[in-house]
């Protein structure tokens, strides 16, 4: 299809397109923390959570092609591992952030060992257990001495009575976070400013996770994971050794699941199955429902999607009950005995997965391009590719983002 | 990849839907210990001879001039603010569960309640030319999203949180609330968290402590059992039911109770608990001590039911958690709940021999007028909590202080109020850190059912006010 205007990748008018959108995302960031109230920080605090999680597993089922349903264990080994080396043995809630990535990076190692022999719905179904699996260990009474059982942490046994940065409450404990004398914060026993530095904790783990994502998806590791996912048998046969790679993105994957999982505990500032859903299985269906709507295989999907998950359930949230919405229609929301916006995403997926199986990215790439198509360097060209060489490739770049 | 993202595709709808479908098993269990709040008001039969005038115009018995304890708002965010006088309107947030289900289901119930006492307070005119504003969150009984519902609520010029359903829901806020010295009253859990002043003194729970309800049955089966008794133990493993079987295991050797086994039923398990009763029955115990959640409750007792069909000889007495002991959960076990016993310290409100007392046809009557019949019979609690939320503000209002959010948290922590819901007796009171919880006496009961099917509760005994500090 003929676009209005074409544009060459690394050419001014897309290093110009690529400079307002990337403006564009920063003032958000920026302008939430700074001119919102307390409610629509902690929203986007929910937001950002939600996008680091599908993002980590957008790695492993969007890039990787292996499905997996119970990454809210690896949500929830980090909101343990904060709960458990805060609360009980005093540990920075800083440093806990490194050892959740490396307890779900190992665990992730260790899932992906079924995942290189298992794969379609018996991989889910492995991914599924283990989802369910997580919430009834960290009951179990035999590790209660670790894990607060029910109750969930802190508790009576635990050292400390918080799990989060409790601000300022107490003697000893932090009412302002400066960094070499500035203090961008103020008294962080505001619920504002306490919202913010929340918000930026949070940001700046889905910062990491993009990043890292990114990083990984444009590398050979990421061309490896693309092909594996396209054809595993082709993959192995162009020398892309499946069981490493499998088991690395896997515990990459898990291991990134695990960094919003400790901002959870530390908003929260308690951990316990009951309290936190991302841990429950629940948790795991949202994570990929947000994925596949936003875009599979897209490194902007997951942040799409869980952007748009996140206000529609907060603006639907009382739907069953609002006078403003039509009685004739008020009891589909009721039905359904969730939460109208749970109603309205699995509605959403279902009509989706017929007119965009690529989710809302790929909606905006296929509609986008019908204005301005952006058309890549050719393979191998140093400079600026020549137009009518660049026309060739237009279908999917090297990562596998489709254009 | 298109087959993979069909496939992740298909997986997710089912699993959704599977979800949705089976949603009633998780919040079931998760909100039944608030659930148990709300059935606790009709479980006992009561006579209050206040009028349904003295709903509206109970005047607290503490002179809120002597009152001992005091709250130090130096350290508040805003000590200004803290201090600062409320007029024209005084804003109540809360966050409970509106959406999610069954948690959805059982909570309408308490929210509808509470709304009901603040339009009655309001038309009253119980705090004056102060008008009462409520605005309630939903939180899904998910704590993650409680913080982000009350955050919105502050924003928007909240003076106090009421009622805030659930131990991790109130949990997650608990600090930014005390840190800014907002009141969070009435919290609508029964840990013994609530009863921290020194370090929370802006906090305070609403219900009886679990341990509490714990201890006083446990009394009760030394009375039974003088001699001692074998005691098995089931009980939902969570929080909830951790602190239950905790501070009974604590007691046991005081009462000369021994507790010869210990079953436990996952929060999320609607399965009826086949095995766990087995197992209970092949100990033969005296007791069973039970603290299940929800739907739980049912399937307990018809496993119970069972078992004693299938050992002969063996009738063990049975105590139950006031959480499961609605109407609706007690007639829907049928003869499988006769002779059980549990607690309470409110009226029975569906019950009608109780329908004519004063206090019962007033509540019944407002709310059938604002269109709440249906739902009258489990909206009690949140009209208590309402209630007690008000008399509170009334306190402070007289108070030489007037009406300051730090007044308010000073009248709470000097309180004593006879709910017109409550049983003879039972008086709701806080003495600073002398006293930290609301309500401590109950009165064991004692279920029995009848030929046609019909549940009547018989007090053993007198309420017991020694858990009172």
């Amino acid at each position: 299809m003929k676009s209005l205007v074409s544009i060459r990748e690394g050419g001014l008018a897309s290093w110009a397109l690529r400079l307002v959108a990337a403006a564009f995302v920063i003032g958000l960031v920026f302008w939430v923390p700074t001119s919102a109230g307390a409610g629509l920080i902690s929203t986007a605090i929910e937001a950002l959570t939600l996008m680091s999680a599908a993002m980590a597993l957008n790695l492993i089922l969007g890039y990787t092609g292996q499905i997996s349903i119970g990454h809210s264990a690896f949500l929830g080994i980090g909101a343990y591992t904060t709960g458990i080396f805060v609360s009980r043995w005093g540990f920075s809630p800083w440093l806990t952030f490194p050892i959740a990535f490396l307890i779900a990076f190992v665990v992730g190692v260790i899932v992906s060992f079924p995942a290189s022999r298992i794969k379609g719905v018996y991989l889910a179904l492995v991914t599924l257990a283990l989802g369910l699996v997580f919430p009834q260990l960290l009951t179990w009474k035999k590790l209660s001495w670790l894990t607060g059982g029910g109750a969930g942490l802190p508790n009576k046994d635990s050292q400390l009575q918080t799990t989060g940065f409790n601000i300022g409450r107490k003697e000893g404990q932090m009412l302002h976070f400066e960094i070499f004398g500035w203090d961008p914060f103020g008294d962080l026993r505001r619920p504002d400013n306490k919202a913010a530095f929340w918000y930026w904790i949070a940001a700046g783990v889905a910062v990491i996770v993009y990043l890292v994502c990114r990083g990984v998806v444009k590398s050979r590791v990421g061309r490896s994971m693309v092909a594996i996912r396209d054809n595993e048998t082709a993959a192995a046969v162009m020398g892309v050794n499946l069981v490493k790679t499998k088991a690395m993105v896997f515990g990459l994957s898990a291991g990134l699941c695990a960094l919003p999982g400790c901002v959870v505990a530390i908003k929260i500032g308690s951990v316990s199955p009951e309290g936190i859903t991302s841990l429950t299985v629940k948790g795991a269906i949202t994570f990929l429902i947000v994925m596949v709507i936003g875009g599979a295989g897209s490194l902007w999907g997951p942040i799409i999607g869980a952007a748009l998950y996140v206000f529609v359930t907060e603006k639907t949230g009382e739907w069953a009950n609002d006078d403003a919405i039509p009685a004739l229609i008020r009891p589909l929301f009721a039905w359904a005995k969730v939460p109208p916006g749970d109603g309205i995403f699995a509605v959403l997926l279902i009509l989706l997965m017929f007119v965009a199986p690529r989710g809302i990215v790929g909606v905006w790439n296929q509609y986008s391009s019908r204005i301005v198509r952006v058309l890549p360097r050719p393979a191998g060209a140093v400079g600026p590719a020549p137009m009518a060489t660049a026309a060739m490739f237009t279908v999917t770049d090297s990562e596998g983002e489709h254009e | 990849m298109k087959r993979t993202r069909g496939l992740a595709a298909a997986i997710a709808a089912g699993v959704l839907l599977i979800a949705a479908c089976s949603d009633d098993k998780t919040t079931d269990s998760t909100t039944a210990p608030s659930t148990g709040d709300t059935v606790a008001v009709e479980t006992t039969v009561a006579t209050d001879d206040s009028t349904a005038e003295t709903v509206a115009d109970t005047t607290p018995v503490t002179d809120p001039v002597a009152a001992g304890w005091t709250v130090d708002t130096d350290n508040c965010v805003d000590p200004a603010a803290a201090n600062a006088p409320i007029e024209g309107t005084i804003k109540i947030g809360s966050a409970m569960p509106l959406s999610g289900g069954a948690a959805a289901a059982a909570f309408a119930p308490v929210k509808d309640g509470f709304e009901a006492y603040i339009k009655y307070a309001n038309e009253k005119g119980l705090l004056g030319d102060i008008n009462i504003e409520v605005t309630i969150e939903d939180d899904q009984y998910n704590a993650e999203l409680t913080p982000g519902a009350v955050a919105k609520q502050i924003d928007a010029g909240v003076n106090i949180f009421s009622g805030i359903i659930g131990s991790p829901n109130n949990l997650a806020v608990r600090d930014t609330l005390n840190d800014n010295c907002i009141p969070q009253l009435a919290a609508l859990t029964g840990s013994p968290a609530w009863g921290e002043v020194a370090d929370y003194p802006w906090t305070i729970g609403q219900l009886v402590p679990y341990p509490v309800e714990s201890a006083v049955y446990a009394a009760q089966i030394a009375e039974l059992y003088p001699d001692g008794a074998k005691v098995s133990l089931f009980h939902v493993n969570n929080e909830f039911g951790q602190y239950y079987v905790e501070a009974f295991k604590e007691l046991a050797d005081q009462y000369g109770i021994e507790i010869i086994g210990e079953e436990t039923v996952e929060a999320t398990d609607s399965n009826p608990p086949t095995a766990q009763i087995t197992n209970i029955a092949a100990a033969k115990p005296d007791v069973i001590m039970a603290v299940p959640l929800g739907a739980q409750c049912i399937s307990f007792l018809n496993e119970v039911a069972n078992a004693k069909a299938a050992n002969p000889g063996w009738t063990p007495a049975t105590f139950l958690t006031n959480t499961c002991a609605s109407s609706l959960i007690l007639g829907a076990s049928g003869q499988a709940a006769n002779g059980l016993y549990t607690s309470s310290n409110l009226i029975d409100v569906v019950d009608p021999a109780n329908a004519a007392l004063p206090n019962v046809a007033e509540y019944l009557a407002y709310m059938g007028s604002v269109g709440k019949s249906d739902v009258a019979a489990t909206a009690g609690a949140g009209w208590t909590t309402a209630e007690v939320t008000v008399a509170i503000l009334k306190q402070a209002q007289a108070s030489p202080e007037g009406l300051t959010q730090a007044s308010i948290i000073k009248a709470a922590r000097n309180f004593t109020y006879t709910p017109t819901l409550g049983l003879p007796g039972v008086e709701f009171k806080m003495n600073g850190e002398e006293d930290p919880y609301l309500a401590e006496s109950l009165v064991v009961r004692q279920y029995a059912v009848a030929a046609d099917g019909s549940g009547t509760f018989t007090d053993i005994g007198d309420l017991i006010t020694e858990f009172e500090s």
